[in-house]
């Protein structure tokens, strides 16, 4: 009967130990997430590219064209992709801004990028198309692209590609290295 | 206790009475076995004769007589319960009388320990294993690396630090781990998802097939890794082991210390400490270094018992947490970022070595609690009970910095807790005639919660299971046959939130699994071996939900929520040759897999702000593994050995007609060991060198994949150990073993199509390696 009672003072103390430790660890991820609860999504996306197209002379009527995923990524496909018109031989000054639009209230994120400009670099590639495009702001070493000028020759169809890299500690001034955050190709018409 | 004890008698003469005798060889060797501490004489020593195969046992006297030598040198292994087994080498010319001392602890031979050393079957039906030798020269190597020593695993790879064995071709959530008799719960799904076990802690690997996976329940299609620990001590005293180990590529260090005891108070309760530590810097290529290839991982452990001859409790707790950087340049926003980074000679991103470890990069935690206890139950049987917990942390930080403040930076993109409760009921009798088996009942609750970018939902399950095994074993020991039963029933439900609304998606599965298998020892040199099993996998949290681009796979993966579990038919066939210079081990494997699921591509590419994504949806199929595994061993001389090794495999879709992607190339490997017992008071020299060929993946469908699998390779390495005495009390001496390897001793450069990062990088180039070990 007493090593009975041995043996059960000693698994108690055991137990005790073995709780001990094992409940100071869980305590660090309290509070305990449950299956039950929402998501918290702490991730940024770009949902939304709008560029805006002014005429330096003050001619043409401007210009506004979005791209917009509002659920990101796969799910449903982009809801508005916009092609860019845009009058001939013209010099358009283009603004980019861009939304996370996933989120209530909408995300401008334009800011962001403004504030990390030596991260970000866009490019911009037309083909077959008579454009001419050139980044016209700076982060002090090297150009950006959130503000560009857009030189239009003679009536011609064909896309553009806005690139924007994500190039932290690798900016070089160029479209090579990093990460691509925004690509795409808007059908351009030169009218 | 004593019929036991007659049935190991029975066993060891029964197996020298199979062997056929010689007979122009007419000495005969009488020893004594005297324990070296207290001059007593040990009774019931077990005597094996290497080069006779032959088994004898010493009387209570300590005495046994070995008939029939011829005038020769032979090797004769000594054991006894509680001791290590001692090789002595013995030149035969006449009849010859000797004394053999043993080191042992026990004063008293506990009866417990009889139970223990339990018969073993001749051999397992289905059982390939990384014995204690082998593991020690893969000590400070992750698990994945260190399995794929065994013929017919290969490892699927994340760069340098993320690795998970493949079996036959089959990875993840097809192959079941149990570390320590726990089924290992951690985000399986993942290939960038490297088994959370430190290596240290076992002191055997095994891969089984046959009847022991209908133990473990769903997911064995490809076979189960067991990672099983040293039993805790029986003797009184502290013993322990210390590693040290370094490589040269990345400068990587990694040490690892154990220390176990039995108190004297206390009832006698055995216990045991260890913990490892790991550190490594970037590694290199032939031509360059890998950018945040870096890594860490601090482990530990601890088990208390309780074994008396009627009872016993066991308590687990280990902890495994690493830091694994994720090598940059493989971090690709779209197809253009990919195509860039596959047409660069050299990646984009350069580095030098550093230790640091930056984003991107994966902080995991696994954590492991376990009771288990056993009660003997009548004079065969014995009842075991087992819970254990399993919380799992898996933290996985995106290359991208988040736009915001400082404190954002520490806030993972990704963040998975997985707990795990798992419950065993197990009821075991020993021999009752010529059948030996198990029944027993399993359960287990699972609770994952996921933060962060939405890829997998949250879930819970519910999983039970019901199974029964025997083994038949005919009077001779020739036959064997082993077979086993089992039945399952998962419930899973998941939480989609979707546009801030929840919808509760919930699946039953059910499932039979059985097996049957048989070890035929046709003569005394060859034995065959047969098996055919059924498994099964209900449809992993990814492939029922994944919606979006996976990052670094530069695709859109979709799941499907009809999919049905895969259903696996496995036949395997073994042919072993052993004799005194020459092994021969041959395996031939074919398994059929209905409903067998995969990413099949898509069209039209998905349209995203991030360009077009080639896109991927799971898919049932059937499919068809088949292939060879052979390995040789030839002593052809007493101090130098040959080893080769084979692994075929092929893998095919059935219903497309098609290859399936992702199947390890043939391999070949060939090695010579030059090996010497002792010099002087060096003991176990040797140097080895062997060569491994790996053929290019020539059985690939054009539309697979982004580029064709890199061309062959072969690499040469190099492998040195001894052991050498470090000091030495009046007990005992204090070995050193030290092992020195040299990997890609040609600093060749190659791609491997196994690894994920085969598109950016070359793999590893030259490793110099030392491993020191000493045991007290």
């Amino acid at each position: 009967m007493k090593t009975i009672q041995k043996i059960t003072k000693a698994s108690l103390y055991l137990f005790l130990a073995v709780t001990l430790i094992i409940g100071c660890k869980k305590d660090k991820d309290s509070p305990k997430p449950s299956p039950i609860n929402p998501p918290v999504n702490e991730e940024e996306l770009i949902t939304t590219v709008k560029i805006t197209f002014v005429d330096t002379a003050g001619v043409e009527p401007t210009v506004t064209v979005f791209f917009r995923d509002p659920d990101g990524d796969g799910g449903n496909a982009p809801t508005q992709f916009d092609t860019i018109r845009l009058a001939a031989n013209t010099i358009y000054s283009a603004t980019i801004e861009l939304f996370d639009e996933s989120k209530n209230p909408v995300e401008n994120i334009t800011q962001e990028i403004q504030d990390e400009a030596d991260e970000h670099i866009f490019c911009f590639t037309p083909t077959n198309v008579n454009l001419s495009i050139i980044r016209t702001d700076s982060d002090g070493t090297y150009e950006i692209g959130l503000t560009s000028q857009w030189t239009t020759g003679t009536t011609s169809v064909g896309t553009t590609q806005v690139v924007l890299k994500h190039q932290p500690s690798v900016k070089d001034g160029t479209c090579g290295p990093g990460d691509t955050d925004v690509e795409l190709n808007f059908v351009t018409e030169i009218q | 206790m004593k019929g036991l004890f007659l049935l190991l008698l029975l066993s060891i003469v029964g197996q020298s009475v199979v062997f056929t005798q010689t007979p122009s060889c007419e000495f005969t060797l009488s020893g004594i076995v005297i324990d070296e501490h207290d001059q007593q004489a040990l009774s019931y020593s077990t005597i094996y004769i290497v080069e006779l195969e032959k088994g004898y046992i010493s009387d209570i006297n300590g005495v046994f007589f070995a008939p029939n030598l011829c005038n020769k040198t032979y090797t004769l292994v000594i054991g006894h319960i509680g001791c290590e087994p001692d090789t002595i080498q013995i030149s035969i010319t006449e009849n010859t009388k000797k004394t053999f001392y043993l080191e042992h602890h026990i004063e008293e031979l506990k009866e417990f320990a009889i139970i223990e050393n339990e018969i073993k079957p001749l051999s397992s039906v289905v059982k390939k294993e990384l014995s204690f030798e082998e593991l020690n020269k893969t000590r400070g190597k992750t698990l994945g690396e260190s399995m794929k020593e065994l013929t017919g695993v290969t490892s699927l790879t994340t760069g340098n630090s993320i690795s998970k064995p493949v079996i036959h071709g089959m990875h993840s959530d097809r192959i079941l781990i149990l570390n320590n008799g726990v089924r290992q719960e951690g985000q399986q799904w993942g290939s960038e998802h490297a088994p959370e076990i430190d290596p240290f802690i076992a002191n055997k690997l095994s891969v089984v097939k046959g009847a022991q996976s209908v133990r473990y329940g769903a997911n064995a299609i490809g076979g189960v890794v067991l990672v099983d620990p040293s039993d805790l001590p029986n003797n009184t005293g502290v013993n322990g082991e210390i590693h040290a180990i370094g490589f040269s590529n990345g400068q990587q260090g990694v040490t690892s210390a154990t220390l176990e005891g039995k108190s004297n108070k206390l009832f006698g309760v055995a216990w045991r400490v260890q913990g490892s530590l790991k550190k490594s810097g970037n590694v290199q290529a032939p031509n360059y270094f890998m950018k945040n290839t870096g890594m860490e991982e601090q482990n530990f452990s601890w088990a208390l018992g309780l074994n008396k001859k009627k009872y016993g409790v066991e308590l687990f707790y280990s902890q495994f947490n690493s830091t694994v950087g994720i090598f940059s340049a493989a971090h690709i926003g779209n197809l253009t970022d990919l195509q860039i980074a596959f047409l660069a000679e050299e990646p984009l991103e350069k580095s030098n070595f550093t230790y640091n470890i930056e984003r991107p990069r994966q902080e995991i935690e696994h954590e492991l609690f376990k009771v288990k206890s056993y009660i003997v139950t009548g004079k065969q049987g014995k009842l075991q009970l087992m819970y254990a917990r399993q919380f799992n942390l898996r933290n996985e930080f995106d290359k991208h910095l988040p736009r915001g403040t400082e404190a954002d930076l520490n806030i993972p993109e990704l963040k998975f807790g997985l707990t795990t409760h798992t419950g065993d009921m197990i009821w075991e009798h020993e021999r009752i005639k010529s059948l030996k088996g198990s029944v027993g009942i399993n359960g287990i609750y699972q609770e994952n919660t996921t933060q962060g970018r939405n890829f997998i939902p949250n879930f819970i399950k519910y999983s039970s299971g019901i199974f029964w095994i025997e083994n038949w074993t005919s009077r001779d020991y020739k036959l064997q046959i082993e077979g086993g039963i089992r039945y399952d029933k998962i419930y899973q439900k998941a939480y989609v939130w979707k546009n801030q609304v929840l919808t509760e998606p919930d699946f039953n599965y059910e499932n039979f699994s059985g097996t049957i298998g048989s070890v035929y020892k046709l003569t005394n040199k060859v034995t065959l071996g047969y098996n055919f099993g059924s498994a099964w996998r209900p449809p992993g949290i990814n492939e029922l939900f994944s919606d979006g681009v996976h990052h670094g796979a530069a695709a859109v993966e979709i799941g499907d929520r009809t999919l049905s579990p895969e259903k696996a038919y496995n036949n395997l066939f073994s042919v072993e040759y052993r004799a005194k210079k020459l092994l021969i081990q041959v395996e031939g494997y074919y398994n059929h897999i209905a409903d067998y699921i995969y990413l099949a591509p898509e069209l039209p590419p998905t349209l995203t702000i991030r360009g077009a994504f080639p896109t991927f949806r799971y898919k049932q199929t059937k499919a068809t593994f088949k292939g060879v595994d052979t390995k040789v061993e030839y002593h052809f001389h007493k101090n130098v050995t040959y080893t080769g090794k084979v692994a075929l495999i092929r893998a095919f879709d059935e219903t497309a007609a098609e290859w399936l992607f992702g199947i390890p190339s043939d391999r070949f490997e060939n090695g010579i060991n030059f090996h010497v017992d002792s010099l002087k008071s060096l003991k176990n020299l040797f140097i080895g060198v062997s060569l491994q060929h790996v053929l290019k993946q020539t059985r690939y469908e054009a539309n697979s994949d982004f580029v064709p699998p890199p061309k062959g390779y072969e690499l040469l390495s190099l492998q040195a150990g001894l052991e050498m005495p470090l000091y030495k009390t009046k007990k005992q001496t204090v070995p050193l073993i030290i092992g020195m390897q040299i990997n890609n001793l040609l600093n060749t450069t190659y791609r491997d199509y196994l690894n994920k990062f085969r598109y950016y990088s070359d793999e590893m180039g030259r490793n110099f390696i030392l491993q020191l070990k000493t045991t007290f």
